[in-house]
């Protein structure tokens, strides 16, 4: 663990400098609105999705708003460190994806303190009252609906197991949520085995060669929390000689390779939409200081989406869940080679 | 009466000496042998021969890296850097076979080897050429590996890898898995080295005494480059088959992957102050943690549990290296 945050440590380093690189070239541009993204970490592709997602803003683009992201290295220390940055840097507001339910309230009160204004974005806080807003997908629902899709697949009945993201994560805790209350809906399922697969996809193969020998022939379903559980799943299905279109398979976050399995017919996925997260959070802010300003990302109602703006005026935002169908699949596809 | 006291005390203290003995020399296989015993029983389908592969492909991709580490930790180094550069040399060979096109796996293999030599060769110099301690360097290339890796696949994986290069990872040739295979070969390639060869030789020499080994006429600079150089390009052969078997190459994979190789070779009874040690044991180490996390999984045990038998055994198997080591 000491290694590993040694070398985050190392790469915050180098984007360090570059950051302070751009600080100086851009110095001379007149006053842009300062944000600060504090994300969870830039080795998941989820959040380089939502970043690259957060750069494509058009006001990003067009150097309105000056956006900074800082990689929060999956640790919670660092983001705290991060929070006290932006606040005596006095950006003009902070967009968090905390890494700890917990641990994130106490940086959001000190940057409130300094009358910064925070937008929560993705993942959460336990006093999700701290920020002026936050837009998030409800991972209970994400729970619920990857459990159904995998329960209704297999008729209603049989044995399940579940590979569990990284213990204590708000996914994992609201996700895991979402599968048990699902579970007392449907008397005739059982579950054979729950155990953690760290979100790890390398992890969940293992795990699941591992449990088809313990349990031969007896599973029939899946639930990965996330999809990188659910693919090291699939793929432990296949070098087991079975049919994945026999186990029916699920997992949450639509990445790329989630996408293509699905387009083969061998999983069930539901698509995060990054875009709508990171943009819609960036909308939020700018309203923040400007009642009057008029929002850019396409989930909005006012320019077309599915997520009512309601003047920017609401405090909890919840971008819906798109699950992902041999329909959409092409197109979703055919979106994220532009992310 | 104080005689008779003394013989007992001297008769149980050769006894306890002997049973000292046999405890290090084969303490570690007959734990092995233990533990197999015990899992057979412990579940029906531990023995079955599907069971028996899974557990050897789950064991080759930490087997392959932990024979490497042997070669480094006998010429007493360390090398942190592994699990970076395994992700590393992923992402580069998985760069060369996606987009859905048929491509030669051998171009992978030799990308993979390549950069993970590349990586190997710069510590090795660092090492042996400068002097800068290993555990310096390689943790500084913990880190720049790591980087790189992120750079090279903007932190997203790759995948849409073609069939012939995850054949690498998912095939299997008589029945046997591929990386089970390749694990073989490179096992018994590096037994053969290190117990037939004269550079098998010339890397114990250098691991117990790198002076008296420099006026015996070894090259011992070139030795110890030499154990970085076999160590990075296993770590990439490894890389390979796990890219190969996760069928995207994953930016983040390899997290950790050193201290798992370091602790096969401990748990095998190599000593870490160099010198003393073999790749016999370091395979027996391999098996041991892939064996532990198999049949707890097998029983339902949870993982928390795994974590602090595979810290213990450890623990245990570097006290009886200790008590060789007070008891010659």
């Amino acid at each position: 663990m000491a290694l590993n945050t040694f070398t985050r440590r190392g790469l915050a380093m180098l984007a360090g400098v570059g950051i302070a690189a751009l600080t100086i070239g851009q110095a001379a541009a007149a006053d842009p609105v300062r944000i600060a993204a504090v994300v969870q970490s830039l080795d998941t592709e989820f959040n380089v999705l939502w970043a690259n997602a957060a750069n494509e803003h058009p006001l990003v683009k067009d150097g309105s708003v000056k956006l900074t992201v800082l990689d929060g290295r999956m640790d919670a220390l660092t983001q705290s460190n991060q929070f006290d940055t932006a606040i005596s840097e006095k950006y003009d507001a902070i967009i968090f994806v905390p890494v700890d339910i917990d641990a994130g309230n106490d940086p959001v009160q000190r940057a409130k303190d300094a009358g910064i204004t925070v937008i929560g974005s993705n993942t959460l806080i336990s006093n999700t009252d701290l920020y002026n807003a936050y837009i998030a997908s409800n991972d209970v629902e994400a729970g619920k609906m990857l459990a159904k899709s995998v329960f209704d697949k297999m008729g209603g009945k049989g044995n399940v197991v579940i590979g569990e993201g990284m213990i204590g994560q708000s996914a994992q805790v609201q996700r895991l949520q979402g599968i048990e209350e699902t579970l007392k809906d449907y008397p005739d399922i059982k579950v054979l085995e729950q155990k953690t697969a760290n979100w790890s996809r390398a992890e969940a193969l293992s795990l699941m060669e591992n449990w088809l020998t313990a349990h031969a022939g007896e599973i029939n379903g899946v639930i990965g929390e996330n999809d990188e559980i659910a693919i090291g799943a699939l793929e432990a299905i296949k070098a087991h000689g079975l049919d994945p279109k026999t186990i029916p398979v699920a997992g949450v976050d639509g990445v790329t390779d989630a996408l293509l399995a699905v387009k083969r017919g061998e999983m069930m996925s539901t698509l995060q939409d990054a875009d709508a997260q990171a943009q819609g959070a960036i909308d939020l802010a700018l309203v923040a200081k400007q009642p009057d300003y008029k929002p850019q990302a396409k989930v909005w109602d006012v320019n077309g989406g599915k997520l009512a703006w309601e003047g920017g005026k609401s405090q909890h935002y919840s971008v819906p869940w798109i699950p992902v169908t041999l329909d959409n699949v092409d197109g979703l596809l055919e979106m994220r080679k532009t992310q | 009466m104080s005689t008779e006291l003394t013989t007992t005390a001297g008769a149980a203290g050769a006894r306890s000496q002997a049973i000292g003995r046999f405890l290090s020399r084969y303490g570690i296989l007959l734990s092995f042998l233990i533990l197999f015993v015990i899992l057979s029983f412990a579940h029906p389908n531990f023995l079955s021969t599907a069971n028996l592969m899974n557990v050897l492909r789950q064991v080759s991709i930490n087997g392959i890296l932990a024979i490497g580490m042997t070669f480094v930790i006998l010429t007493g180094g360390i090398d942190l850097s592994i699990g970076s550069v395994l992700a590393l040399t992923g992402v580069v060979a998985g760069s060369l076979v996606t987009g859905g096109d048929p491509y030669n796996p051998a171009i992978a293999f030799f990308a993979a080897v390549g950069v993970g030599a590349l990586f190997g060769a710069v510590n090795g110099t660092l090492i042996a050429r400068f002097s800068v301690p290993a555990f310096v360097v390689t943790l500084g290339m913990l880190s720049m590996a790591r980087g790189a890796t992120l750079l090279y696949s903007n932190g997203r994986p790759i995948p849409n890898l073609s069939p012939e290069f995850r054949w690498l990872g998912q095939g299997f040739i008589a029945g046997i898995p591929v990386p089970v295979i390749i694990f073989a070969i490179v096992f018994i390639a590096a037994w053969i080295t290190l117990r037939y060869t004269v550079y098998g030789r010339w890397i114990y020499a250098v691991g117990g005494n790198v002076k008296s080994a420099k006026t015996s006429g070894i090259p011992t600079r070139t030795v110890i480059f030499s154990a970085y150089l076999l160590m990075g390009a296993l770590a990439g052969l490894a890389g390979m088959i796990l890219t190969a078997r996760t069928t995207s190459a994953l930016p983040q994979a390899g997290l950790g992957y050193e201290l798992d190789a370091i602790a096969a070779v401990v748990i095998g009874g190599t000593s870490l102050t160099g010198g003393v040690g073999s790749v016999v044991y370091t395979l027996i180490g391999a098996l041991i943690i892939g064996v532990i996390s198999n049949g707890l999984d097998l029983m339902g045990v949870s993982s928390y549990y795994q974590q602090i038998i595979k810290g213990a055994i450890i623990v245990v198997a570097v006290l009886i290296d200790r008590s060789r080591n007070l008891n010659p």
